[in-house]
């Protein structure tokens, strides 16, 4: 089978921020070091900043627009200053503690859940910004750490719930706990069906596998996005990720009005900041995912492959949106059923894909 | 486990207080606790004279669909004093209930997609955006939007507002588009399947069960019980109208949906029935109150009971005179306590989720369960 030749590898962040301070040539540790976090410190506060629009504002927009309403438009143009607002007021709460909490893991858990979806950013080809490319690490085994990092988010939920002292937040946990893992596996099912595809776990070797036209129609070309290689696949990871992220139907872990907010009733202030942004990022995260196995990464029509972090934004958007949309408009299943439809669906659908891709691969490329 | 639904908690509609105790996720044992909103409603309308003093009150009782608690004061009042109401005023009680029917009924369905949905969900607010055209009809009837006090002893408060034909020309719009709406809830709950999912065969009470609780209104004839009181007790214009009574055989939450969604469809063809009737009656005949002494003191020891059917049931009144202007014994005989109690049996075995959702299909107005 062959594959394109992989574009000239671009220069990852770390590397340019090194180039940029330190000069060519060789560095030390510590250079190397500094420009790596320096990167990192980039990349996280787009992410970040993405998720503070996304948080108080979009989702709200967003929401407003599917129920009819106006939503918030008083603070600033179009409501754009409620992030403001909204940050001041959030982090000027008082931090309440319950008592009986068991207090390293309570304190944590928050942490647990905002980081490792940070942490999955390190390895998604974001695109280039002014010929910037905003990639923090491209190793081989890129696709399995994205996975890895955000499954550590389980972990976080778990102890909220149990640490919290709170029955609510325990049934909470345990839900998440089951839902994670029911879901996790057809999610990465599917993932390794494109995995056979392009023979590469390394995220810019998937991307790279998606450039290639598939057909051209009425003069516009089709790209060879797994997600019109393979839109069976493309469908199951989607429905997949809504459970992994905990969205509509498959809002089981929070349940506002079974369990109240589950793993997180108990939390306030900065800690229940650090579980919304941690929540947020996990969507972006997913869209991330998505964007890079499925649509072809940062790629896209019209715009110079210079900027192409505009079209990365505008598909994890994209994503957003979707499990917003799911959010307003699809019931909730309940915990029984969420199991079921994991087990015996989506876990046999995608092996059933999975075996189905593998033989295709085979027999045909 | 023993776990604490409430008092505070976002699927209990007010303030209800479940002690549930729970096997895994599903429910053992559920028993409401209620008493968190009582304001001495009885009480009160003992302390307080018939002829002018009590009306304002059944507002409160049932504040989601006020009218038909007005009507139920008005009924036992009335046929203490015998006091005639013309028939003019029987039809505009008549519509403006049905209106406050369409007004409970609508915030009943999209509570219970809320339950069964999510916090943020459109049909709740497609549910309340519909609402909100009954309560600006009702607002042009009655000068009120929520506590209308719109009847009195013996008739209503105000005519129709001039002038009328814009009046008939806003209802028969609303009623026109209103099949339309309706549809659109069909589309977004009903023929869901994830939603059929959750709420068929969940929350069963059968009807043999419903009635040992005392079950009435669209939770009992979603079980089959073919009762109704407009038809089976008739007052008002009712039994002149032409309207059937809907019942479901599905015992569930999804079939107490069902019902409450096609009442509404019957409460539209009784209102339209009314405004032609209103639009054709003579000029001069249009009373709407008759001749009531000023003061009225029933004789001693009379006992009435009279109920007439809300939007939630059989809204009982029953009340003992002791020959002065007030009643000795006030007492209201509320669906939704009833129908509330009926909960235990409902949610027994069945998961958290579906506890909430059968309270959601329940329809309980703590007001008027607390009183």
């Amino acid at each position: 089978m062959s594959l394109a030749p992989l574009q000239a590898d671009p220069v990852l962040l770390p590397e340019t921020i090194a180039r940029a301070l330190f000069g060519g040539g060789d560095l030390a540790i510590w250079q190397e070091a500094l420009a790596a976090f320096l990167g990192a410190f980039v990349v996280g506060n787009i992410m970040l900043a993405m998720t503070g629009v996304a948080g108080p504002w979009a989702k709200r927009k967003i929401t407003a627009a599917f129920t009819d309403r106006i939503a918030v438009n008083r603070v600033g143009p179009a409501g754009l200053l409620i992030i403001v607002a909204d940050a001041v007021r959030l982090l000027g709460k008082e931090l309440i503690i319950p008592e009986g909490a068991d207090r390293p893991a309570y304190d944590l858990a928050p942490l647990v859940v905002a980081s490792s979806a940070l942490l999955g950013f390190a390895v998604i080809p974001m695109g280039q910004i002014f010929g910037v490319n905003l990639m923090l690490a491209d190793p081989e085994i890129g696709l399995a750490f994205v996975f890895a990092a955000a499954s550590i988010a389980t972990l976080g939920l778990a102890m909220a719930g149990y640490a919290s002292n709170n029955k609510y937040s325990l049934m909470g946990g345990l839900r998440a706990i089951a839902q994670n893992i029911a879901y996790e596996i057809p999610l990465i099912l599917t993932a390794a069906s494109v995995v056979l595809f392009t023979d590469t776990l390394q995220m810019s070797g998937i991307v790279a596998a998606q450039q290639e036209p598939l057909f051209t129609v009425a003069g516009i070309t089709i790209p060879s996005w797994f997600a019109f290689v393979n839109p069976f696949a493309f469908v199951l990871f989607v429905v997949a990720n809504l459970a992994e992220v905990g969205r509509n139907p498959f809002d089981v872990p929070e349940a506002p009005t079974e369990i109240i907010a589950g793993y997180q009733t108990e939390y306030s202030s900065v800690y229940f900041v650090l579980f919304y942004l941690g929540e947020f990022l996990h969507i972006f995260l997913g869209g991330a995912i998505i964007a890079t196995v499925f649509l072809g990464g940062p790629a896209g029509p019209f715009l110079p492959e210079s900027l192409n972090f505009v079209w990365f934004v505008i598909k994890i958007w994209a994503v957003f949106l979707f499990t917003q949309w799911a959010r307003s408009a699809v019931p909730r299943v309940r915990i029984d059923q969420l199991i079921e439809i994991g087990w015996k669906g989506m876990l046999v659908m995608s092996l059933a894909n999975l075996v189905l891709t593998a033989v295709i691969v085979g027999v045909m490329l | 486990m023993f776990l604490n639904i409430g008092p505070h908690h976002p699927a209990t509609h007010g303030v209800l207080h479940l002690k549930t105790v729970l096997d895994g996720e599903q429910v053992a044992d559920v028993e409401p606790d209620i008493g968190y909103l009582h304001r001495c409603e009885e009480q009160m309308c003992q302390n307080n004279n018939y002829r002018h003093q009590i009306m304002p009150y059944p507002d409160r009782w049932d504040y989601t669909a006020n009218l038909p608690n007005e009507w139920a004061y008005a009924r036992v009042a009335e046929d203490l004093n015998d006091i005639e109401v013309p028939e003019y005023a029987q039809i505009l009680r008549t519509m403006s209930v049905e209106f406050a029917r369409i007004m409970g009924h609508m915030l009943a369905v999209g509570t219970f997609a809320l339950d069964v949905y999510g916090d943020f969900t459109a049909t709740f607010m497609y549910a309340i955006r519909d609402r909100e055209l009954v309560q600006n009809i009702l607002e042009d009837l009655t000068g009120q939007r929520m506590m209308f006090n719109y009847f009195r002893l013996g008739g209503v408060v105000w005519d129709l507002p001039e002038p009328r034909e814009e009046f008939f020309e806003k209802v028969r719009d609303f009623i026109d588009d209103l099949p339309e709406a309706l549809e659109e809830y069909h589309d977004l709950i009903t023929t869901n399947e994830i939603f059929q999912k959750r709420t068929i065969g969940t929350g069963v009470i059968d009807a043999e069960t419903a009635k040992q609780y005392g079950c009435t209104g669209p939770v009992a004839r979603a079980s089959g019980i073919d009762y109704d009181l407009r038809r089976d007790d008739p007052y008002g214009y009712y039994d002149e109208l032409d309207w059937d009574v809907v019942t479901e055989d599905g015992c569930d939450n999804f079939a107490r949906l069902l019902v409450r969604m096609r009442e509404v469809e019957e409460s539209a063809k009784l209102i339209s029935q009314c405004v032609d009737l209103l639009e054709d009656w003579p000029e001069d005949e249009r009373d709407i109150q008759s001749n009531v002494p000023r003061t009225l003191k029933p004789d001693a020891d009379t006992e009435v009971y009279r109920a007439v059917e809300g939007a939630k049931g059989e809204l009982g009144i029953y009340v003992r005179s002791d020959g002065t202007d007030k009643p000795a014994r006030f007492k209201i005989r509320s669906p939704c306590f009833n129908n509330l109690h009926s909960l235990e049996a409902m949610a027994q075995g069945e998961y958290v989720p579906d506890l909430i959702a059968a309270l959601g299909s329940l329809d309980v107005i703590l007001g008027e369960v607390d009183r």
